[in-house]
């Protein structure tokens, strides 16, 4: 490069739909993650991982027309044809086929990483996502759906939720009752898959996709038999000529683990569910499904000749951290310093460094600052930094064995004899 | 093995040694149970299917909740600290103590509010941690077993919390109570898992 040539700066910009997360951003992420992950391990689940490209044709033809347009999708330098995860449960079904011989069955994991979608940035929707899924799978058994249920009801327990929904449904009530509807097998699918869009476009919306493919009177009886009110006990009565069964058992079973409300029009888009479908809403703020999901009986059956039910939810845990940031149920979430120890002087820093080693040493969180400057630019460190004690130990305090605790919060100072410092902060109370 | 079965005697537990020992089987001889007490750490009432039982002051609570006991009696102060599912059945008019905040005399701390930052020795830490809470202080809590009273001389605190009944033990140390968390009594608790044959005792109450 020329010397007198300016270099050409990079915009330091990022794709739409995708996001930076700063410190004071991924404690909040984090404390969400932590409470949807304690909940998942309460329960048994252990983790797996899958790599984030797999090839096209692994995840292709199992999302529906809708998904492979929204699949990322691109040639690697060895002309490959690669797509980005679209989700977790189609790379899960790859994973048990490869290696069910080794796995205990059933089988049941939870995981949770990012998923890519080409979809159209907008308000709670992005380009790269995380998802937080479980999936039990090798067991027919309705006491795994109660199950998943039970987690989803849990989960929004944990993360404070005053009011939420779960919904669910049958999908083979719904083909029972387009049986009866005189609709055809192959126009089935569509039917669900516009139905599933009745909270984003409304009963008229949905009335005049479907009208593409079948007739008005049809579409009418269609939205007579799903759009139930009152309550489960009531809508399986008005059902009672459907395939109710799976129902009725799988509300006996979850009967133990929480309210859950039972919505004939609850469809899910995805063409590979066969039994119970779930969604979960939060009343309180206008963003959709925060959780979704139900039975899949035959995802494994593209990539092996076994058959392995099974049956997962995903939660949408961008959706649960803006929602939590809407009714303000993050307020807990705290950035990790706990301690700063400050650099007093050269003099007195090997005695710092000593109390940072053992409060570390007791499980506390502390730092360091890495410069002797003037104690108020240390302090302007700690606020910026949200820690909420710092240690001051000069050459007066090191002569009578005693550090200065600043508490930043009400500028408070207090002395108290150093060998005293961990159980001060251990027997801590904040109020 | 003697395991609770449905038909087997109530169970009454009581404080083995202490203060509320003897207070205690006064008020149960005062309902008309007979039995001897002869230090044994279960006895049998002669007169009716009833089974005392010796037990720590701190653990009472937990045998009474997990209905290993049916019933119990017990100092205010403990259940406040073990906060555990117990219903209370009755107020005793014996065992009367108070929970306290004190401070050296000499010390800067006079009430509740000089305490922001404080250390506090106390044994009981639940009680003092919720009530902290509810007042809106933030403050240290050092957890001792038992002479809290000497802490503030030892440097190990600022203020304590404490149980008093005369105030003797405060005076002596020269410190000042500014705060009552809590004033206490001897109370008779009773199992969640209730039994049918609990009439047998509780009928004796005359108050129930």
């Amino acid at each position: 490069m020329n010397a007198s040539e300016k270099p050409t700066l990079i915009t330091p910009e990022i794709l739409k739909g995708t996001r930076d997360f700063l410190p004071k951003d991924m404690a909040k992420r984090e404390y969400v993650m932590d409470k949807i992950r304690s909940v998942f391990v309460r329960f048994g689940y252990d983790t797996i991982e899958t790599p984030a490209i797999e090839y096209t044709r692994t995840l292709l033809g199992n999302y529906g027309e809708e998904g492979s347009k929204l699949m990322y999708r691109f040639k690697d330098n060895g002309d490959r044809d690669i797509a980005l995860r679209y989700d977790q449960t189609v790379p899960f079904a790859r994973l048990v086929a490869a290696n069910y011989q080794n796995l205990p069955m059933p089988f049941k994991r939870y995981q949770i990483s990012r998923v890519w979608r080409a979809d159209k940035p907008a308000k709670g929707r992005y380009r790269e996502f995380y998802q937080c899924d479980i999936d039990v799978i090798g067991t027919a058994s309705l006491l795994a759906e109660a199950e998943v249920a039970a987690v989803m009801f849990r989960v929004f327990e944990a993360l404070g939720f005053p009011r939420f929904v779960i919904k669910f449904n049958s999908r083979r009530l719904m083909n029972s009752i387009m049986d009866d509807l005189g609709i055809e097998a192959g126009i089935q699918k569509n039917v669900i898959r516009s139905l599933d869009k009745l909270d984003k476009i409304g009963r008229e919306g949905v009335k005049k996709e479907m009208m593409s493919f079948l007739e008005e009177a049809r579409c009418d009886l269609v939205f007579d038999v799903v759009l139930q009110e009152g309550t489960n006990a009531e809508k399986l009565k008005a059902l009672s000529r459907y395939s109710t069964e799976e129902i009725q058992l799988f509300l006996e079973k979850a009967a133990a683990f929480g309210v859950l409300e039972f919505d004939v029009s609850l469809a899910r888009g995805l063409d590979y569910y066969t039994g119970i479908t779930f969604e979960a809403f939060l009343p309180d703020v206008a963003i959709g499904a925060v959780c979704a999901g139900g039975r899949y009986d035959d995802l494994c059956s593209l990539f092996c000749k076994e058959k392995f039910s099974g049956v997962g939810v995903a939660f949408g845990f961008d959706r649960l951290v803006v929602a939590m940031e809407q009714l303000e149920l993050l307020k807990n979430a705290q950035l990790n310093a706990q301690i700063l120890v400050t650099y007093f002087d050269d003099a007195t820093l090997p005695n710092s460094l000593t109390i940072l080693r053992n409060l570390q040493a007791d499980g506390l969180n502390a730092e360091v600052y890495f410069e002797p400057a003037s104690l108020s630019k240390q302090m302007k460190y700690a606020d910026k930094k949200e820690i909420p004690f710092v240690v001051i130990c000069g050459p007066d305090e090191l002569a009578k064995e005693e550090v200065m605790i600043k508490i930043m919060k009400t500028g408070q100072q207090k002395s108290i004899p150093q060998n005293q410092l961990t159980s001060y902060f251990k027997g801590y109370v904040f109020s | 093995m003697n395991t609770i079965s449905p038909f087997s005697s109530l169970r009454i537990a009581v404080q083995s040694r202490g203060r509320l020992r003897e207070e205690s089987l006064n008020f149960l001889r005062s309902l008309g149970l007979e039995f001897e007490d002869d230090g044994r750490l279960m006895l049998s009432c002669r007169n009716i299917a009833l089974d005392i039982i010796f037990l720590r002051n701190e653990d009472i609570p937990e045998y009474v909740s997990r209905g290993a006991c049916d019933f119990g009696i017990v100092g205010e102060n403990i259940l406040e600290e073990k906060n555990v599912c117990v219903e209370l059945l009755y107020r005793l008019d014996f065992a009367q103590c108070a929970l306290v905040l004190a401070a050296p005399r000499s010390s800067e701390v006079k009430g509740l509010k000089d305490l922001e930052g404080a250390r506090i020795a106390t044994s009981y830490p639940e009680t003092l941690r919720r009530y902290l809470q509810q007042c809106g202080i933030s403050a240290a809590v050092i957890v001792l077993r038992g002479s809290v009273e000497i802490a503030p001389q030892l440097n190990l605190a600022d203020a304590i919390c404490d149980l008093t009944q005369t105030g003797s033990t405060l005076r002596e140390h020269d410190l000042v109570p500014f705060e009552t968390l809590l004033d206490s009594h001897a109370v008779l608790i009773e199992s969640p898992f209730r039994r049918s044959q609990r009439s047998l005792f509780v009928s004796r109450i005359p108050s129930l």
